[in-house]
């Protein structure tokens, strides 16, 4: 069947009225959790899934590809009233955006923001549809010593794209991976590191340490810097919708961003935070009011946004085909796969078509859905922002209960919890990253497993791990993302000495 | 610069060089080779454990030559807290207590009770001033929470435990 039939028929499942439903509802409770300060996407997801507990793989994976895009548009919303980006990915939308909400501009931020986001999203999903088999063709010639390659190549990447510094990405990653390895060894049967307690033989379940990291440890976080200053919140009042001038300047960045976002997203390093960078540096230098930029322009918001959603798209392709996580988000998506049993990669396209293109069909409806929904309802969005904080981090933390609780009902889940909620804590107050940590947790066994198949094979021949043309190159592009940038600038700053990067990383 | 960091936080790499420690130590009870395989479930453990240490003591001399831990732009450029702010100790430990009450309360008093309490202990530890008011949304949000969850078969334990033991 050609990738249009397939297509076609994944329009079938997602267009059956339980599925349509579950669109519909995972966009709406999407928005609504994801506009909450602080709340990305990945912790939007973890939050919600308890309310897929009864439902049909196709149907809840259905509800996750519209509460992902709801997310993200919620998300929107928050980083442009509130200036509260809940994901990196925001950062640049929340810049802009607030600025023009400061000047009565909000309803046209985001206006540009939902239609940006819409274009992106649609245009990155078409291209998802046709890469994504492509690649999942190519997968299958990769052998266990490829993948492992691929798997270290991303997890330097990692460490050195997300967070401000390289070490603590890596010390972040390296944390994960530990995390990773504690319960029953998969293939000989043995516990690894757990001490004697039977509760630590199922391993550490990935969603708690999710829901810890991020909002626990962001609550203790933002409760320890003390009372609310104003909150600054920019109602839509008196705002004008965006004018004819508006869209002449969105619409070439909206394209612009797609461009930038969906190809980087693909890549194994991936992530959402580059392209929306990128987007805003290239906004800035082609605009002819490259003045406005940092008091609000509008292609500040355009790009940026289109950017984070075409890269969100991006970000499925080696979910999907490789089984790999790049950001935090495919990573939580990762983990209700194996929950379902489920397995990300070649075989995925083979054995769970339906499902696959169910899930790729439902990005494009749910798409649609929260573009009517949001337009009009926008001004419903901004009135959860007015939930006073006090009330509303409260709030968060009986959602994050329910996530935990709910579970298996277990105190040592609850302990989990707080513990990991402290570690959370501590890496927010000295800024490692948390991403890393949940991409170590999922992908570290998977490593583990080809790395042990690959020495198989080679019966414990190290050198098997780079005999392949396509292990080999992984490898060398990982060796040179570690040891290049420390050398170039401790060359080009050899005698201003002292610099923060030239002691950030240890040569392998 | 964050006035709330300390300049030299020392236990951070050693918390890192210990948790590589504990998987050295765990890793060593384990075996690092087999016949079949090549490679034993010791083996990435060990690397793992290895990569901590090797990390960890980097991050100390970073401490050591007084690397700052923040963001370079400065995070209140973007977020909503200024990382200028110092530690305000009082509702960082209300929000700690508050956060663990769930360990004492969640068996023996049932999930809205629990959730009552934690929602008064957090809104308190960000300003509120109501804690009736708040004691009361608590348990609402957490009563309707265990039905409306228990109606999509996500079991939250027992409603209230103190009155079925009865």
């Amino acid at each position: 069947m050609s990738t249009l039939d397939l297509l076609l028929h994944g329009f079938g499942v997602a267009f059956q009225p339980i599925n349509l439903l579950m669109a519909f509802i995972g966009s709406l409770l999407g928005t609504a959790i994801g506009v909450l300060p602080g709340i990305g996407p990945a912790l939007t997801i973890a939050l919600l899934m308890p309310v897929t507990t009864s439902l049909e793989p196709a149907s809840a994976f259905i509800m996750f590809a519209g509460i992902l895009y709801g997310a993200m548009y919620g998300g929107s919303t928050t980083s442009i009233l509130l200036n509260t980006p809940g994901e990196s990915g925001s950062m640049m939308t929340a810049l802009e955006g607030n600025q023009m909400a400061r000047r009565g501009r909000g309803a046209a931020a985001l206006a540009t923001a939902a239609i940006g986001s819409f274009v992106a999203g649609t245009i990155g999903t078409l291209a998802l549809s046709f890469v994504a088999p492509a690649v999942s063709e190519l997968a299958f010639i990769f052998g266990p010593e490829d993948y492992f390659a691929l798997m270290v190549l991303s997890f330097t990447t990692i460490s050195v794209v997300l967070g401000n510094s390289p070490l603590r990405g890596a010390i972040a990653v390296a944390v994960g991976l530990g995390l990773g390895v504690i319960g029953i060894d998969a293939q000989t049967g043995q516990s690894r590191l757990t001490f004697g307690s039977l509760d630590l033989l199922d391993g550490i379940p990935f969603t708690i340490v999710l829901v810890s990291l991020f909002a626990v440890g962001e609550i203790i976080y933002v409760a320890s810097r003390g009372p609310e200053r104003s909150s600054g919140m920019n109602p839509l009042s008196g705002g004008i919708w965006m004018t004819k001038e508006d869209w002449k300047r969105s619409w070439k960045p909206w394209l612009r961003g797609t461009a930038l976002g969906f190809p980087i997203g693909v890549l194994p390093a991936g992530g959402s935070e580059i392209p929306t960078f990128l987007s805003y540096a290239v906004e800035k230098r082609l605009s002819k009011h490259p003045e406005e930029f940092g008091s609000g322009a509008i292609e500040g918001v355009a790009g940026p946004e289109a950017a984070n959603n075409a890269a969100a798209a991006g970000i499925l392709v080696p979910l999907l085909t490789l089984g790999l996580p790049t950001s935090a988000t495919s990573a939580i998506l990762l983990s209700a796969f194996q929950g379902y049993g489920l397995q990300p990669g070649p075989l995925l396209f083979v054995n769970n078509a339906e499902l696959v293109w169910g899930l790729i069909a439902s990005l494009y409806i749910g798409n649609f859905m929260l573009i009517v929904l949001n337009l009009p309802l926008a001004g419903m969005w901004v009135r959860l922002l007015m939930i006073p904080r006090p009330q509303l981090y409260a709030g968060i933390v009986i959602f994050a209960l329910v996530g935990v609780w709910g579970l298996s009902t277990s105190w040592f889940d609850l302990l989990l919890m707080f513990s990991m909620g402290l570690l959370g804590y501590a890496m927010r107050l000295y800024d490692f990253p948390a991403a890393p940590v949940l991409i170590g947790l999922i992908l570290g066994p998977m490593a583990e497993q080809q790395l042990r198949r690959a020495l198989a094979i080679s019966q414990g021949d190290p050198v098997a791990l780079v005999s392949t043309p396509i292990s080999a190159t992984l490898l060398g592009l990982a060796l040179c993302i570690v040891v290049l940038p420390p050398l170039l600038r401790t060359l080009a700053r050899r005698p201003a000495g002292d610099d923060r990067y030239a002691a950030s990383r240890p040569t392998p | 610069m964050s006035a709330g960091v300390s300049p030299r936080p020392w236990w951070v790499p050693g918390g890192v060089i210990a948790f590589g420690g504990i998987m050295l130590y765990g890793a060593a009870q384990l075996g690092q080779s087999d016949a079949h395989s090549g490679v034993g479930p010791g083996l990435f453990v060990t690397i793992i454990g290895i990569a901590l240490v090797v990390l960890g003591v980097a991050l100390g001399v970073q401490v050591a030559r007084g690397v700052a831990f923040t963001s370079p732009e400065g995070e209140g450029e973007y977020g909503e807290v200024d990382d200028e702010d110092r530690t305000h100790r009082g509702p960082l430990l209300l929000a700690i207590a508050s956060l663990a009450a769930p360990l004492v309360l969640m068996q023996a008093a049932g999930f809205p009770v629990t959730a009552a309490v934690v929602f008064a202990g957090v809104a308190r530890a960000f300003g509120s001033r109501r804690p009736v008011v708040d004691i009361l949304t608590g348990a609402v949000l957490g009563a309707v929470a265990w039905f409306f969850f228990n109606w999509l078969g996500v079991n939250l334990g027992p409603f209230l435990p103190l009155l079925s033991e009865r």
